[in-house]
């Protein structure tokens, strides 16, 4: 018998797990991560981990990512490191890209667990240089060990916000402000960050650091048209799955952040039980994998899980009256009619597109993130839209009253990252 | 050139910085010295240096945003190869750096 091929994408604590649980079972692994080493956010994470397993319990997160790296080794997982999964593909294969070229992965099973991205939203003067989100503060300083600042703003008021504050408190940085509503920050300078406005009160800073959160970010799963529902607890959509975390494509799972587990804990649960149902493990050893999972989830997180089951009957999912996180930014965004003060600050960094364009677009009849797109070129630049596209579902949801569960994401296509052109002739060199 | 100099030397979790080999990198003509195999964008801030390109239509400075390879604010052009993402590009001696505008523009040979 030949072993399952698995290809799990994203080696942080979610696709770690699972490349572990399907190397126990005997599948052929290979683990693919555009970073250099194995470990995601547990590489720029210096936070205690709690409730993943025994021998991490209490390590800080980067210590734990080192120790997950040596069990892969052990596992005997083939990584493929400092390589980009750009495309998923019908006929089972995806397209990867390493510095030296690229080539498309056949595999039995496909698990993504590709992560999150840090939620943005335009405000006045973010574009400036010194603006900068929260994981890249945490990359800085734990990993480059440079300090994004002497005095520093942070947007944000959760669980992300907290974390960052400390880290930046540990190393003697001055916090000049912390703001929660991104509707009542604004940035100013010249050629750089040099104050910021929160509530009318003006604070001088070099430093303004984005800490609104994460957003599931499950793209090459969305590029097979994966089914989806609406998560009101995260403002996004969600790949439906099985109690196995599978899709609606028959070996295709999405796991960890990319699908909304947002705690580290659950993210590996969810990675051990998808690595055990994609290589075909024992009843037994899934059963006991599911229930570990079970455990790990808060009951609000139980219910979404529950309400975006694949096979679900549809009104189960339906969110009457959906409201979305962030409204108060939407309603600020749209104060003051075309001359408001949010309508000449960019909304598309990429393509240089401002939120009056985007509106004016809607006004003109953009129902859709798609229908934005082609009006104005927002969402079509090089960060494939991660950091644009909520702005605009809800700039949409406030002008046109659609529920944010029935504003569908943008349609993603490969390639899931910029690539290289000789890359793709090189492919089909490799057909011919 | 400002010299404010940002790097952690010390962490109460990390430690130590380790010692790294250093290296002479030109930016817009001016030499720096970096930090052998750290990102061209963390030695350049390390310098209190923090714009990386120019987006012509509103002239918006940039710099690097997500650092994560991502969002392309920290493009710059590297040995005259334009749009190199500094972020996730490692310092080598030698190197000649330039601030650019928009996309930028090939200037070296045609490859």
């Amino acid at each position: 018998m030949t072993a399952v091929e698995v290809a799990v994408i994203g080696a942080g604590p979610a696709g770690i797990a699972a490349a572990l649980a399907a190397s126990e079972t005997g599948a052929r692994v290979t683990l693919i991560d555009e970073h250099p080493a194995p470990g995601g956010q547990l590489r720029w994470r210096i936070v205690a981990l709690r409730g993943v397993d025994d021998a991490l319990d209490g390590l800080p997160a980067f210590r734990a990512a080192e120790q997950l790296e040596a069990r892969l080794s052990q596992a005997g997982a083939s990584m493929l490191m400092s390589t980009v999964a750009w495309g998923l593909f019908d006929d089972g294969r995806l397209g990867v890209a390493r510095l030296d070229g690229g080539f498309l992965l056949q595999a039995d099973k496909f698990v993504v667990a590709s992560g999150s991205v840090d939620i943005v939203l335009p405000f006045p003067g973010w574009t400036l240089p010194g603006v900068m989100t929260a994981r890249a503060a945490q990359i800085l300083l734990h990993l480059h060990r440079v300090v994004p600042g002497h005095r520093v703003a942070v947007l944000g008021q959760g669980l992300d916000a907290a974390e960052l504050v400390g880290d930046l408190e540990a190393v003697g940085v001055d916090i000049v402000v912390q703001v929660a509503d991104p509707a009542e920050v604004a940035a100013s300078g010249g050629e750089r960050l040099e104050r910021v406005s929160a509530h009318g009160e003006s604070h001088e800073a070099d430093a303004l650091v984005i800490a609104l959160g994460r957003q599931p970010d499950p793209e090459l799963a969305l590029q097979l048209q994966v089914e989806l529902g609406y998560s009101s607890r995260l403002g996004c959509h969600l790949p439906l799955r099985n109690e196995l975390l599978e899709t609606s494509r028959p070996g295709l799972f999405v796991i960890g952040e990319a699908a909304g587990a947002l705690d580290v804990a659950e993210a590996f649960a969810e990675g051990r039980l998808a690595g055990l149902a994609a290589s075909g493990a024992t009843p037994e050893r899934v059963t006991a994998a599911r229930e570990a999972l079970d455990r790990t989830r808060s009951p609000a997180r139980t219910a979404e899980v529950e309400q975006l089951r694949l096979g679900a009957s549809v009104d189960a999912r339906l969110d009457e009256g959906a409201s979305s996180p962030w409204q108060s930014w939407a309603q600020a965004a749209t104060a003051g009619g075309q001359n408001g003060p949010f309508s000449r600050v960019t909304l598309c960094r990429c393509e240089q597109v401002t939120v009056g364009e985007v509106r004016q677009a809607i006004v003109e009849g953009a129902v859709t993130v798609d229908d934005i797109k082609r009006r104005t070129r927002a969402g079509m630049g090089l960060c494939q839209g991660i950091f644009c596209t909520r702005a605009m579902a809800l700039l949409l949801q406030a002008q046109q009253h659609i529920s944010p569960a029935d504003l569908r994401p943008m349609t993603e296509r490969p390639p899931a990252r910029p690539l290289p052109l000789t890359h793709l002739v090189e492919l089909s060199e490799q057909q011919g | 050139m400002e010299t404010s100099n940002r790097r952690v030397l010390r962490h109460p979790v990390l430690g130590e910085l380790a010692h790294a080999r250093p290296v002479q990198i030109i930016v817009d003509g001016r030499p720096l010295l970096a930090h052998e195999g750290e990102p061209i964008a963390a030695a350049l801030l390390a310098q209190g240096i923090v714009v990386c390109r120019t987006m012509p239509a509103r002239d918006e400075p940039r710099g690097a945003f997500c650092w994560l390879g991502r969002c392309t604010d920290c493009l710059m052009t590297v040995d005259d190869e334009p749009n190199v993402r500094t972020c996730q590009t490692a310092v080598r001696h030698g190197q000649v750096i330039r601030t650019q505008l928009g996309l930028g523009q090939w200037e070296g040979p045609t490859r």
